[in-house]
């Protein structure tokens, strides 16, 4: 801590910069050996990692050298998990009858049902948020959320329907109004959070991405259906390579999208007289996109190179056994080589993880920090404790339900 | 020792001196006694680099210190003895046994409870019931196939006759409805609830109608016993608490799933040997040879491997039936004992097999 306790304290004060002081290396470490221990856990260190990387984010982001503590346990992760199979168990099986019943009359007549679990996940993302929140420390002081998962998954999906019918058109008004909703029933001690930012402000920053990818996918079907048209005997080439043009071009917009909303949503941000403001630039977000992009394809590479050669020497001196395997036959060796075969596919699926994790994760997470200025921090200081610790069972349901809540 | 004190009742930084002694950390604000810590209650928690930062345990939750100077640091580390909780050390073999424990008990449950469960609850399921589950599975089932059920009428009509004969041969009450299903996958499929799918290639191959009857014979066989119903619970279970364990409790939309897992895989070497027997028991009773079957599913086992080495690797979707147990040399010699006594008069006339092999064609 290198800001002096001095009690000279300006009058008007000035904006403190936030800082990140993270290696990348340790993060880096943490992350690869909590991925491979992912494998003979059978996933269940996920609880773990989370929290290890969780605990190293918050304590290495500082507003003028203070840093945050994280105060969860994986242990709690754990139990929420548990109480949330408790709770979807039944709801399961419920909804496996239920869908039989319904499949009778006609095929996929079930899905609507799913609909149950949808809003179970917007009550878990509210939830998982509250969660975070009451384990988070600045100053010896927590912060912690009020409000209800109901009330909020209730609204989310209001706006769900809004945004759905309006392709889109609605969703600044849509995130204003549910981060609104968030930042209101969020306290630091007895001071509680808002959020300034206006639909209105978004629109008029990204209205024209939106109209562009609108464009894109329009643009996309007439152009396929005029050109399978005119060539229809290369019908079959045209429907592959023109969504996969419009993804790609959608996907060039995303970091863009990212990045004006990440500032907006900084922006916004506010806790009593305290307000942050962000500088983040475009070109992190692309920059990160790429990192993201040319690493998964050059790890994509080596691990094919990799495996390749592995699996030249396997099928030389296993041929039997491999032989063995395809026959359905049983035999000791064929077991081994197939659990290598299963841990050798685990790898590569999380080696994509680390990646996604360690670019868009820690990567992000550093560069929203570091441009971010927090004006009025002094008014803090008279902040008083106040609130709980929640529970945890949103982050169990968010992580059932493999609704990524991120890091 | 300098060091920035936070109470945890308010958020104020307090500058405070810090003292050592033997038994406690002693906190001083502005000459002003505050607070004393002993030493063996002080715990180290999480903290950018360069900084040491303390609680004490058992008293104010979020109270914090924060020394930065490292020779306090130094002086701290020596005189608070148990800075790292022994009971919060993560204990990773701990959580490997227990992971382990409660995969292998996952998969001791896959592999031995729901066969069990699944042959159990199998006979307690009244018909009616099944017959409903397997009309939401054909739904799903045409759903896959998009539907194209051949209705030549001269053709269902043979085909008619043809599942009548089986049926008689063995006084077999259960509802039966038997179709053909376009698609490019030499297979046939037995639904719960007695609805069979032979698919179009697998017509397409049969060069006489002692062969499909055989391969009809099988799935009526699979009807009978119900493997199908059986075979659903068992893959329902199976995802069911794979899910469990992988974290993805939804299911993924289980029905699917469970119905592509009919579809796509095959019934268990019992149950496929014991279809087998079906098969020739009927053939035989109406006097007809059992193994034309055999020489069927071998021929579009030849032309599969055919395939396989003309686009080396790119294999097609395998018929399940086939790459089930018995392989078929052993089923052919198997189906090749079965002589009947007697011969019997053909299953169909010859109009009436031709009949049925252009059932997809619409005039």
């Amino acid at each position: 801590m290198t800001a002096s306790p001095s009690t000279n304290v300006p009058l008007i004060s000035q904006p403190s910069s936030m800082s990140f002081s993270g290696r990348r290396g340790e993060f880096l470490k943490m992350l690869v050996a909590g991925s491979l221990y992912q494998i003979p856990t059978f996933g269940f260190y996920r609880f773990w990692l989370t929290t290890k990387l969780r605990r190293h984010l918050w304590a290495n982001t500082r507003i003028e050298g203070e840093s945050f503590e994280y105060t969860g346990t994986a242990k709690e992760l754990l139990i929420g998990f548990l109480i949330a199979l408790a709770i979807l168990a039944p709801l399961y099986i419920a909804l496996f009858v239920l869908s039989f019943v319904l499949e009778e009359k006609r095929a996929f007549a079930s899905v609507p049902l799913f609909l149950i679990l949808y809003v179970l996940a917007h009550f878990g993302t509210y939830r998982a948020r509250r969660y975070r929140a009451s384990r988070t420390v600045f100053r010896g002081v927590r912060f912690w959320m009020k409000g209800s998962g109901w009330a909020y998954a209730f609204r989310a999906i209001l706006w769900d329907f809004a945004n759905l019918f309006t392709l889109g058109l609605a969703l600044p008004w849509a995130t204003a109004n549910l981060e609104r909703y968030r930042m209101r029933h969020t306290y630091f001690g007895n001071v509680q959070g808002d959020f300034s930012g206006t639909g209105w402000t978004l629109f008029k920053r990204g209205w024209w991405i939106w109209a562009l990818s609108l464009a894109v996918v329009v643009g996309s079907i007439v152009l396929g259906v005029h050109l399978a048209d005119t060539y229809p005997e290369q019908k079959e080439t045209l429907l592959g390579i023109i969504p996969f043009l419009a993804l790609f071009v959608l996907g060039l917009l995303w970091p863009l999208v990212m990045a004006i909303f990440t500032r907006w949503h900084i922006d916004g941000l506010r806790f009593g007289d305290v307000v942050v403001a962000s500088k983040l630039r475009v070109g992190t977000c692309y920059g990160l996109f790429f990192k993201v992009l040319f690493s998964s394809i050059g790890y994509g590479i080596a691990f094919a190179l990799v495996f390749g050669i592995g699996s030249a020497v396997v099928g030389m001196f296993f041929q039997e056994v491999l032989a063995d395997i395809q026959a359905g036959q049983w035999s000791a060796s064929a077991v081994v080589i197939t659990i290598m075969g299963a841990v050798v596919y685990l790898i590569f699926l999380l080696g994509f993880g680390v990646i996604q994790r360690y670019f868009f994760g820690r990567g992000l997470w550093a560069a929203i920090v570091t441009t971010t200025a927090v004006t009025n921090l002094r008014s803090l200081d008279s902040a008083v404790a106040a609130g709980q610790a929640s529970g945890v069972v949103g982050e169990g349901l968010a992580d059932a339900l493999d609704f990524n809540v991120g890091i | 020792m300098d060091a920035v004190f936070y109470d945890g009742v308010s958020a104020r930084r307090r500058a405070v001196a810090l003292t050592l002694t033997a038994s406690s950390l002693d906190i001083h604000e502005g000459g002003e006694w505050i607070a004393s810590w002993p030493v063996g209650e002080v715990r180290q928690k999480d903290a950018p680099d360069g900084v040491l930062r303390l609680m004490r345990e058992g008293g104010q939750d979020l109270a914090r210190l924060e020394v930065t100077d490292p020779a306090a640091q130094a002086a701290i580390r020596r005189h608070c003895h148990r800075l790292e909780a022994p009971e919060h050390r993560e204990r990773t073999g701990r959580i490997v046994f227990w992971s382990a424990a409660a995969a292998i008990s996952i998969i001791l449950c896959v592999l031995f409870l729901i066969p069990l469960m699944a042959e159990r609850l199998t006979p307690l399921i009244p018909v009616s019931y099944e017959q409903r589950i397997g009309k939401a599975v054909d739904n799903q089932v045409r759903a896959i196939f998009s539907g194209k059920v051949c209705e030549a009428p001269e053709g269902v009509s043979a085909l008619r006759i043809l599942t009548e004969r089986l049926r008689q041969s063995q006084g077999i009450d259960v509802p039966l409805d038997v179709a053909v299903l376009e698609s490019k996958v030499p297979n046939a499929i037995a639904l719960p609830g007695g609805r069979i799918y032979i698919f179009k290639a697998l017509l397409d191959e049969a060069e006489s109608a002692d062969e499909l009857a055989g391969v009809l014979a099988h799935e009526v066989g699979h009807v009978v016993s119900r493997d199908g119903l059986r075979k659903l619970i068992q893959s329902s279970g199976t995802s069911y608490l794979f899910g469990l364990l992988f974290g993805d409790v939804t299911g993924g939309g289980a029905i699917v799933l469970a119905s592509r897992y009919l579809v796509d895989s095959a019934y268990s070497r019992d149950a496929e040997a014991a279809a087998d027997d079906f098969a020739g028991r009927v053939m035989t009773a109406l006097g007809r040879p059992a193994h034309p079957m055999a020489l069927l599913l071998k021929r579009i086992e030849a032309d599969r491997d055919e395939d396989k080495k003309a686009d080396d690797g790119n294999e097609r979707g395998i018929p399940a039936f086939l790459s089930t147990h018995p392989v078929t040399d052993q089923r052919l010699k198997a189906l090749e004992k079965l002589v009947p006594s007697q011969p019997g008069e053909p299953l169909l006339t010859e109009g009436q097999w031709r009949a049925l092999k252009e059932i997809c064609k619409t005039s």
